[in-house]
């Protein structure tokens, strides 16, 4: 790893807020961060003020338990423990978009472009459209939802479960979902940029995928520990991922990863892994995360990463859950478990 | 640096009406400065409305690992996942199961997952026990079974519905269904908190402390004790000669890895040959796990015990292979 100070130190700003940060996600327009954390609130940070801090508003009785940009622009969803989904405005008005009672609601994803907002809660996942009041559409699971995600296009949904992905058309009032069998407990889910690949990180620390097209499906392993986290870049021409020591990159050009070695950088031989990873919105440069703290920016192929941030030298190290991008990808910000919030600016960088 | 504090976990198990809901009433709401997350199976009859009090699914997995008996709980692992996003809000951890759930799956959770793993520790699993209905129970069900055999504390509860002698052949029962497990008597499960929680009982260092029965001499034969019940076997081997490290490995990865399936718990205290210190075993199905601890007491006699729970052991080929192992 490069020697260099980390970015954060010239170019950034660090907060430590000792909450679990669950998720962030910049704005459209790129002037605000917002996250929320395991205390049960959200946080918003105005790029145009970053040296006053994140403002704070209480969303949730007990945590928070998942994140995602919402439908409207400059608005987010919380998922809590409290049973409530949470819509969220940057200003902090908050709007309560479900009450399942004593349920958790688990994940939350939505599509702008299709007006869709799907959240999970145990075996059950519901899709909600613009229209207040409207009752959602619930899509049962025959287990536990363990991921959710939305096609590039917002038609399809893809949901992660034990022994297969369920495929359901999102506009469609009723219908079976379409199965992507394959036995074991399925965590996170991603669609590739092209809509033709969906990949699942596992509980085995392996990775599945299905090419829809074909229909043909691949495992992908050699893990060391759980792939918390996996992003592929806009131009689809591979997939990161975490869950080993370096970031480990899978090539999605010329029919996929079936038969290939996959592409790594960063990281240190039987260093700490890598527990985060987010792709920049324009270029092929990953952000990654470590379960030390220690954050990076670079890409496969190139030697040279960009240090970012570094473990913490006053507390005990803790892993990066989240990283995200600005829409124009000039600005970066990274969460931990024990709380540390990072901004950092490359503005002036180039 | 210091490692993060696991949070230790009691899984509390038993069957229908035999008063769990009674012990984590009383847990919830007793003062003993603890602060618990309560995952139970069911809301209905839990006195404490709290945000820490979470239902649970039991869904039991299979891992892909190889390894057939490997079943984990996903909905524990998915649970306590989420409560891990709240730190700093509880200090221990409770999980109600049904009364007919297999303890095993819930147990090898806290070994197999890696955050679980990682955050959390399994402290006991605490078994509780109708003194009046578990013979018929017994009879009826595989299930009553296996949770005393898997317990670490076991409550002999509603004690005054019976008779003394009844007590007395019920108690007998479950030490012969369970030759590891601390057996209370209680009425309403009273019993100081400190009984069931924080005893470390899958703490390789701990086990020595924990097991009254295990670290006694019977008085009769040393080699080897046999009870049967039902189709629960346990089977106790000691030796006092030393065994060989590498033969004594081979022998009890071969056992685990062809018979693990059939045994529910196995402990172990060993004298390895060119050894000072003490080396602990512990296994649940295929999982096992060992490490040198303390020295040997001077003045105690070096014997190695070894005690497997399971059914349709073959205590002839467990007590060859044991007798091999021998110096």
């Amino acid at each position: 790893m490069a020697a260099n100070a980390p970015l954060v130190e010239s170019k950034g700003l660090s907060w430590f807020l000792d909450a679990f940060v669950v998720g962030a996600a910049s704005t459209p327009d790129g002037r605000y961060f917002m996250a929320t954390l395991g205390d049960g609130t959200a946080r918003v940070l105005d790029l145009t003020a970053a040296s006053e801090g994140w403002k704070t508003f209480e969303i949730h009785k007990g945590g928070s338990l998942c994140f995602s940009p919402d439908i409207e622009a400059g608005a987010f969803l919380s998922g809590g423990d409290d049973g409530k989904l949470v819509k969220v405005a940057v200003g902090g008005a908050t709007d309560i978009i479900a009450d399942l009672g004593r349920k958790w609601v688990e994940h939350v994803t939505a599509h702008a472009g299709s007006g869709v907002r799907v959240y999970a809660s145990g075996k059950n996942a519901f899709i909600l459209g613009k229209k207040r009041g409207e009752e959602p559409r619930k899509l049962t699971h025959a287990t536990s939802v363990g991921g959710l995600a939305i096609n590039p296009k917002g038609k399809r949904l893809a949901v992660s479960h034990y022994d297969a992905v369920s495929l359901w058309w999102l506009a469609a009032k009723d219908g079976q979902a379409q199965w992507l069998p394959w036995k074991g407990s399925h965590l996170q889910v991603a669609w590739s940029p092209d809509g033709d690949y969906v990949v699942t990180a596992m509980q085995e620390n392996a990775l599945h995928g299905w090419r829809l097209s074909d229909g043909q499906h691949f495992r992908m392993q050699g893990y060391g520990a759980k792939i918390r986290s996996m992003a592929f870049p806009k131009r689809g021409h591979f997939l990161a991922t975490g869950g080993a020591d370096t970031v480990i990159c899978w090539p999605f050009t010329g029919g996929g990863p079936m038969g290939k070695a996959p592409m790594e950088f960063g990281g240190m031989m039987n260093g700490p892994a890598v527990t985060a990873v987010a792709a920049h919105p324009k270029l092929d440069a990953i952000a990654a995360g470590f379960e030390n703290g220690t954050v990076i920016v670079g890409q496969p192929g190139n030697a040279r990463v960009i240090p970012i941030a570094q473990p913490p030298k006053d507390r005990e190290p803790s892993p990066i859950t989240v990283l995200a991008w600005t829409p124009e990808g000039d600005r970066l910000c990274a969460g931990s478990e024990a709380g540390d919030l990072h901004v950092v600016d490359f503005r002036s960088l180039a | 640096m210091t490692a993060t504090a696991q949070i230790p976990v009691t899984v509390l198990t038993g069957y229908l009406g035999a008063g769990k809901t009674t012990l984590l009433n009383r847990v919830l709401s007793e003062d003993h400065g603890k602060r618990f997350a309560v995952i139970v199976n069911e809301f209905g009859e839990i006195g404490i409305d709290s945000d820490l009090v979470v239902g649970a699914d039991e869904e039991v997995f299979e891992m892909n690992n190889g390894c057939i008996c490997c079943t984990v709980r996903g909905d524990l692992i998915r649970i306590i996942g989420g409560l891990l996003k709240r730190k700093g809000k509880f200090d221990a951890i409770l999980v109600e199961t049904t009364g007919l759930a297999d303890p095993a799956p819930v147990a090898q959770t806290f070994f197999a997952d890696e955050d679980v793993k990682k955050h959390t520790r399994l402290d006991s699993v605490v078994t509780v026990v109708d003194a009046k209905h578990v013979m018929q129970r017994l009879e009826d069900t595989t299930e009553a079974e296996d949770q005393i055999a898997f317990a670490d504390v076991l409550l002999l509860n509603k004690t005054d519905a019976v008779s003394a002698d009844e007590l007395e052949s019920v108690e007998k029962k479950l030490r012969s269904l369970n030759p590891f497990a601390k057996i209370h008597r209680t009425q309403r499960c009273q019993i100081a908190l400190d009984q069931i929680l924080d005893r470390g009982s899958f703490d390789l260092n701990r086990i020595l402390e924990i097991e009254p029965e295990f670290l006694h001499d019977h008085g009769h034969d040393h080699d080897h004790h046999h009870h049967h019940v039902e189709d629960m076997d346990t089977i106790s081997l000691s030796s006092d000669k030393p065994l060989n490290p590498a033969k004594f490995d081979a022998w009890i990865n071969d056992v685990l890895m062809s018979k693990g399936q059939t045994i529910l718990r196995a402990k172990g205290i060993l004298n390895l040959a060119d050894a000072d210190r003490r080396y602990v075993f512990q296994a649940v199905h295929m999982m096992s796990e060992a490490a040198f601890t303390g020295p040997w007491p001077a003045k105690d006699k070096r014997t190695s015990r070894l005690v497997f729970i399971g059914r349709e052991l073959d205590s002839d080929a467990l007590k060859a292979g044991f007798a091999a192992c021998q110096v």
